[in-house]
């Protein structure tokens, strides 16, 4: 009884990720083979040029580098922002920490579509429009991001952080030494979870920032989608999507364990 | 890790290098300059840039393209916000919609192109080919980067397959319609579809029918909606009948791949389309052997004994109303426009000076006369406020009637309500 | 800075007594202080912004000319617009429709997936991929699937036209919205099992409990609290869905979800007075939501 269980939940695992591998064999896949009726499950051969032809055919390398930058940059800003404000709002007390959390968790709420029309306005007037500043800097915390690493600090015991200051450990080196070991997990998992959101931004750098120089994958992506770019369009945009998908499965597959540790830290609360 | 690390370098590099597109006292001068992305025209317009700094070393030109599905976002928000290029190309729906209207743009400078008035700029044009570049009042806002009219492609070898003489092609929608299930008989199962992408192209397609049926959008005055006519529902039931119930080919199987707009047509499995200049050459260059068995013939009509009747819309060169440099870019544009036989035979943009259809290069197209046709019975298209909404009702509407299969009646009354909203409120 | 600020502070143990109350009071200023980054960054880029909003509700406002102030007219014209109804239903449909299956679906492959077993890991990594993916890259592999001659009609050998319909559109983007969330939260779920106390099941197990009963008088009341922050998540994410919208659809055949709407509303239409009313009324609705949701699990959970 207990066996069957495994039938039905490995195959639905298989089927999830057969999504991907089709992706992946598509990208592969010579054009007219692509969406051949009945359905080529294996190409006749693989077309590895295929995934040349984004970077030959579009700034596909730029976009890709732009892309890995903002994301990176944006990552490491968040996990400084999110960890100080997470250990603020958790491990000392003050007037106003309360409202000042929830008012970062209420921001949740609005839909960020709207927010950039004063937020565009705001960007030109500080002269940042096309500019890696107007990418980076507004994306530099997050309010899950911060509700995270309170919720990861709160599970650090307050006599640990007692005994430290008692040995005479300032607050920033209470946090290096005492907390931060503590909360790797979770600092992965925030990182992770940032440079997935940031990697998969599209409207944002749409509007902020769109020339060659400065535009990122989703919105190469959709601008290829866009072009007009004849017979070669379908397994070009599958290589283009597979290659876009790679770095944070990667990244994904790499961290999964500290990712899957961080959550439950923090998101098992009281 | 050397990756990000030399990523990061070049990413603050072009960090502190932002925002620097004002020019010092040294007399240089930097031109922005924006279009949507066709392959073609981008490597003219790269060209023409590139010879137009060497003549002008104090002029540098910044070109950027922006993706067509975003282009009127992104433009109308930099626009409006105060940022936004020197230069931009804009088609005549978008600036006769939004940007007239919202006084964005900057009329022409006849200094720029050497001349004393606005009348002399327009003497050059075929009379009334500068209408989509006017507002309400009549002024003059830009030149014309290409010019289309509508026209008709026929597969002669489709036609071959099943009977039909290529050199008798359809001449009312009803032989659209005829031919096609002979087509069909001879096994091409697509012989006749609209393009399904942005509600541009849906509000495009049907005002094409429109012009035919005596449909419209709005009343003349603009103040009322007039999508429960007769003319206009009319167009929408040979719209329904065309891609629906005659049955010459399933609207589903269109592609509405943006990544290719005529692919169906230049893959060889469509038989019959309408097309514009600008897409016959680029089914030349993707797919040259369908090509050859194209012809291209006049657009079919309601009725063949009527004075036949086209659509015609032109993309603009125009100047920011908030541009520093006004003089400076009416002077580049004239330049770009001066190119008007290279346009021609690079791009097969037609600008629409007087006797265009007899230079040289005009002789070279094949199908010339067709399209000069094309353009003397064309209108532009109806515009009105807020016409991004009418053209998502628009949209919705062809979606219900045609995919979904809802009574043409029923979608263009609630459209037609839609309508009203948009524009009154 | 802040560092050397607290630092003095610490030297001496002698005079701990009467320093005490201002040491505290001294680090709680610094701790006060570590939280600044993140809150200038919210106050300008977002919290500003987000009372624009508010302030712009009132207005007609189109960018190019100056705002002007319509009262709640935004407001009533919304109430009465066929467009924006369908969007909120729209948005409500995808978010039962996805997340109700993935929520269900990840709590029930956590359950099996909990144990240490040799190559569970591999299992439960199938399932997490799909988090991996960007909304805009994995659409455009989707558009692939749900082709009429794509993966999901050649394998199961049906001919439905899942992107050109307004009965199936829907459901296309469902489809695509469980495959890429379950994994979501069966991480969250499988977290939240992974600190129950395994000496609570034992005790189940010896008094005999079978594996439903287990479930049910066990291992879901103590994942109440998971539960109630997986939901919420779910609510949030759900009337925030915008980009698979916008690759699959465009937002055609009743699939223009509410953020769609405000985005085409404030950058295509330019009206953003309109826009940003809507978003002020699915923020109250967010609001209330998510407070009900946490009211109803917090009963249960006495």
């Amino acid at each position: 009884m207990r066996r069957l269980v495994w039938i039905p939940v490995t195959a639905g695992g298989l089927a999830f990720a057969a999504i991907l591998l089709y992706a992946a064999i598509s990208a592969l896949k010579p054009g007219g083979e692509v969406l051949a009726v009945p359905i080529e499950w294996w190409p006749s051969r693989f077309e590895w040029h295929n995934l040349r032809l984004p970077f030959e055919e579009t700034p596909f390398a730029r976009y890709y580098a732009n892309s890995v930058f903002v994301g990176v940059t944006v990552t490491l800003l968040n996990i400084v922002t999110c960890t100080l404000a997470g250990y603020s709002f958790s491990k000392f007390s003050y007037p106003g920490r309360n409202v000042a959390f929830v008012v970062v968790l209420a921001t949740l709420m609005v839909p960020l579509e709207v927010i950039y029309v004063p937020l565009y306005a705001l960007i030109y007037d500080l002269g940042w429009v096309n500019s890696f500043a107007g990418l980076i800097i507004p994306a530099g915390t997050s309010a899950f991001g911060i509700f995270l690493m309170r919720q990861a600090i709160d599970s650090v015991p307050d006599e640990l952080l007692e005994a430290a200051r008692l040995d005479g450990a300032g607050v920033i080196r209470t946090l290096l030494t005492i907390i931060g070991p503590l909360v790797r997990g979770p600092m992965a998992a925030l990182a992770l979870f940032i440079f997935l959101m940031n990697w998969d931004s599209h409207l944002w750098p749409l509007l902020v920032a769109s020339d060659d120089d400065h535009r990122t994958l989703p919105v190469g992506l959709a601008a290829m989608q866009a072009n007009n770019l004849g017979a070669s369009g379908i397994p070009m945009m599958m290589a283009a999507a597979v290659l876009a998908l790679l770095p944070t499965v990667v990244l994904f597959l790499s961290l999964q364990k500290r990712f899957v540790e961080g959550v439950a830290m923090s998101a098992g609360l009281r | 890790m050397a990756f990000v690390l030399a990523v990061a370098v070049a990413g603050t590099g072009a960090l502190t290098a932002c925002g620097g597109d004002d020019e010092g006292g040294d007399g240089n001068v930097t031109l922005t300059f924006w279009t949507h992305t066709h392959p073609p025209m981008i490597d003219l317009n790269k060209k023409l840039i590139a010879e137009y700094e060497s003549k002008h070393p104090n002029v540098k030109i910044e070109y950027q393209q922006i993706p067509n599905t975003e282009f009127a976002t992104k433009m109308l928000t930099s626009l409006s916000t105060g940022a936004g290029p020197d230069i931009i190309n804009m088609d005549d729906n978008a600036l006769r919609g939004e940007y007239f209207p919202k006084r964005l743009l900057s009329p022409i400078d006849p200094a720029g192109f050497g001349k004393s008035s606005v009348e002399e700029v327009e003497a050059e044009y075929v009379p009334g080919t500068l209408d989509g570049a006017k507002d309400a009042e009549g002024k003059l806002y830009g030149v014309p980067s290409e010019f289309n009219g509508t026209a008709f492609a026929i597969n002669t070898k489709h036609f071959k397959d099943a009977g039909l003489d290529p050199a008798n092609p359809p001449k009312t929608w009803q032989d659209v319609v005829d031919y096609g299930k002979k087509l069909n008989a001879a096994g091409h199962k697509q012989a006749f579809n609209f393009l399904y992408l942005h509600s541009g192209w849906y509000n495009q397609w049907f005002q094409t029918l429109a012009n035919q049926t005596g449909g419209s959008i709005l009343s003349q005055d603009g103040k009322t909606a007039t999508l429960t006519s007769d003319g206009s529902k009319k167009a929408l039931q040979l719209w329904v009948e065309l891609a629906r119930t005659s049955g010459i080919a399933d609207p589903k199987t269109s592609s509405r791949d943006a990544t290719a707009p005529y692919q169906d047509l230049a893959s060889g499995v469509q038989s019959m389309a309408i097309v514009y200049p600008w897409s016959m050459d680029q089914i030349k260059g993707s797919n040259p052997d369908t090509y050859k068995d194209l012809a291209v013939v006049p657009l079919p009509q309601v009725d063949a004994a009527a004075q036949p009747v086209s659509r015609v819309y032109g993309y603009f060169w125009s100047v920011n109303a908030a541009s520093k440099r006004k003089s400076e870019a009416w002077q580049f544009i004239a330049y770009l426009a001066s190119a008007r036989d290279r346009w021609l035979t690079d791009v097969s943009f037609v600008q629409p000076v007087k006797g265009w259809e007899s230079s040289a290069p005009a002789k070279q197209i094949p199908f010339i006369d067709v399209i000069a046709q094309a353009y003397a019975n064309g209108r532009y298209d109806q515009v009105g406020p807020h016409w991004n909404e009418v053209q998502d009702t628009i949209h919705k509407a062809v979606d219900e009637a045609v995919f979904d299969g809802k009574p043409v009646d029923q979608v263009l009354t609630e459209a037609n309500e839609a309508v009203q909203r948009s524009i009154g409120s | 800075m802040t560092t050397t600020t607290a630092r003095p502070v610490r030297v001496p143990g002698s005079s701990r007594a009467p320093g005490r109350r201002r040491r505290v009071h001294g680090r709680d200023l610094v701790g006060a202080a570590l939280s600044l980054p993140a809150l200038l960054l919210f106050a300008f880029f977002a919290i500003y912004p987000g009372l624009r909003v508010f302030y712009l509700s009132l207005f007609d406002y189109s960018l190019t000319a100056p705002p002007e102030f319509v009262g709640l007219d935004n407001f009533r014209f919304l109430a009465e617009d066929p467009r924006f109804r369908q969007a909120v239903l729209n948005s409500l449909f995808y978010t039962v429709g996805t997340y109700l299956p993935a929520l269900a679906l990840a709590l029930a492959l956590a359950v099996v997936l909990r144990r240490r077993m040799r190559g569970l890991g591999w299992v439960r990594l199938l399932y997490f991929l799909p988090v991996a993916t960007s909304w805009v890259a994995i659409s455009v592999v989707w558009r692939l699937v749900l082709h009429p001659d794509g993966l999901l009609n050649e394998t199961l050998h049906i001919d439905v036209n899942w992107l050109t319909s307004s009965s199936t559109a829907r459901w296309a983007l469902v489809i695509m919205g469980i495959w890429k969330e379950t994994g979501f939260f069966l991480i969250l779920f499988l977290a939240g099992l992974a600190r129950m106390p395994e000496d609570v099941h034992e005790a189940a197990l010896v008094d005999g409990a079978n594996t439903w009963q287990r479930f049910w008088r066990v291992t879901f009341p103590l994942l109440k609290p998971i539960t109630a922050i997986c939901s919420v998540i779910a609510v949030i994410r759900g009337f925030q869905a915008f980009s698979p919208q916008v690759v699959l659809t465009g937002g055609a055949f009743d699939t223009e979800v509410v953020n769609l709407f405000v985005y085409k509303t404030a950058f295509e239409s330019a009206r953003m007075g309109r826009a940003s009313a809507v978003a002020v009324l699915m923020f109250l609705l967010l609001i209330a939501v998510t407070l009900v949701q946490l009211r109803v699990f917090r009963r249960n959970d006495v």
